[in-house]
């Protein structure tokens, strides 16, 4: 038993170790150490219940060490907050008024695509529209709209250049090719395609740049007829 | 935060105790059943051991395995049942060649299976 104890608990800091790791992709509406405990405490019950060679007490020390850990994890996530933060994580603040903050999402193994995917989820399909955009500890996400976005999203925008790639489908769609866009870009100061973080454009020709560690553009293209 | 903190205590004891009584009873008695089929062994070997000295070994060991169950899993203590019933019928008909490499067999499982869930490193890995 003494033994079930010791691996109960090598078992629950590795995989609570890994799942901080993982980010908030991982999680969902979970703390990292309680999605770990509802992974392990169904398997914990099932195996001494479904095998009769492995004794039943197994399972119950098994169990009650989980126990042990979750409230020793709860004394230090409910009264220290620096422990709070190792433990449980912080809120990330991946938009703010300058634009995506990149470095926020790659600590939480999150690209661009996902966050406007969330943002979509959310209601909210342009990026200008937005003031603030955080994925909190437990992984939900929540954005700040600004004053009157709604007028601000009166065509689907697409990505255009994501994480300094084009894409195709999207080049297509907007019956463009590369080089009008390079000349864009270059238009707006940026002769790199690689520096640019993001790029999309509207049915109406409304472009959001992003070069990478920069404050967003936004601008319009001169197209004669809307697109979408 | 205090019923939280007894709450750690609590279980905290009931592990501990559970893990200490567990490790004593289980060295303990496969101490005492070492001892036992020692004497069988050396019986078996000079020729002079009974069917009756096997079934007390057997009675013994039967009587032990009821409460071995509740913390040793099931598989482990098979191979003892096994192996006693083959030394068992073995003295039976008084074939004592056969009967010792069996005899020998449960006194490596009597050291080994204690040994298997003790407390130290190469079994918590």
């Amino acid at each position: 038993m003494g033994l079930i104890f010791i691996r109960t608990t090598i078992v629950f800091i590795t995989l609570f170790i890994v799942m901080r790791l993982m980010g908030k992709r991982q999680i969902g509406e979970m703390q990292p150490y309680e999605l770990v405990i509802t992974l392990l405490i169904s398997e914990l019950a099932c195996i001494p219940m479904a095998d009769n060679s492995i004794p039943l007490l197994y399972g119950i020390i098994a169990i009650l060490t989980i126990y042990l850990l979750h409230q020793i994890v709860c004394i230090f996530d409910l009264n220290f907050l620096s422990a709070k933060n190792i433990l449980s994580g912080s809120a990330s603040v991946v938009l703010n008024k300058n634009g995506i903050d990149d470095t926020q999402l790659k600590k939480n193994n999150l690209d661009v695509s996902d966050l406007i995917e969330s943002l979509r989820t959310e209601g909210y399909f342009a990026l200008d529209a937005i003031d603030y955009a955080l994925y909190e500890a437990e992984g939900n996400f929540s954005a700040l709209p600004k004053k009157g976005y709604e007028g601000m999203q009166t065509s689907l925008p697409v990505i255009i250049v994501d994480e300094g790639k084009f894409d195709k489908r999207n080049l297509e769609l907007t019956k463009r090719d590369k080089g009008y866009y390079l000349d864009v870009l270059r238009g707006q100061g940026c002769d790199e395609l690689k520096k640019v973080l993001v790029m999309t454009v509207d049915g109406n020709g409304k472009v959001y740049l992003q070069q990478k560690g920069q404050k967003y553009k936004v601008f319009h293209l001169d197209w004669k007829e809307k697109l979408w | 935060m205090i019923r939280t903190i007894v709450s750690i205590f609590i279980t905290l004891g009931v592990i501990l105790g559970a893990s200490v009584c567990e490790i004593c009873y289980v060295n303990q008695t496969f101490h005492h059943f070492h001892s036992i089929l020692l004497s069988l062994y050396q019986k078996t070997e000079s020729g002079t051991a009974a069917y009756e000295d096997g079934v007390a070994v057997q009675t013994y060991w039967r009587e032990k395995k009821k409460t071995l169950h509740v913390c040793l899993p099931h598989t482990a203590l098979q191979e003892v049942d096994y192996q006693l019933d083959e030394a068992v019928g073995c003295l039976y008909v008084k074939d004592y060649d056969s009967a010792l490499p069996k005899v020998e067999v449960l006194l490596g499982l009597s050291e080994s299976i204690p040994h298997s869930y003790s407390f130290n490193l190469q079994n918590i890995f």
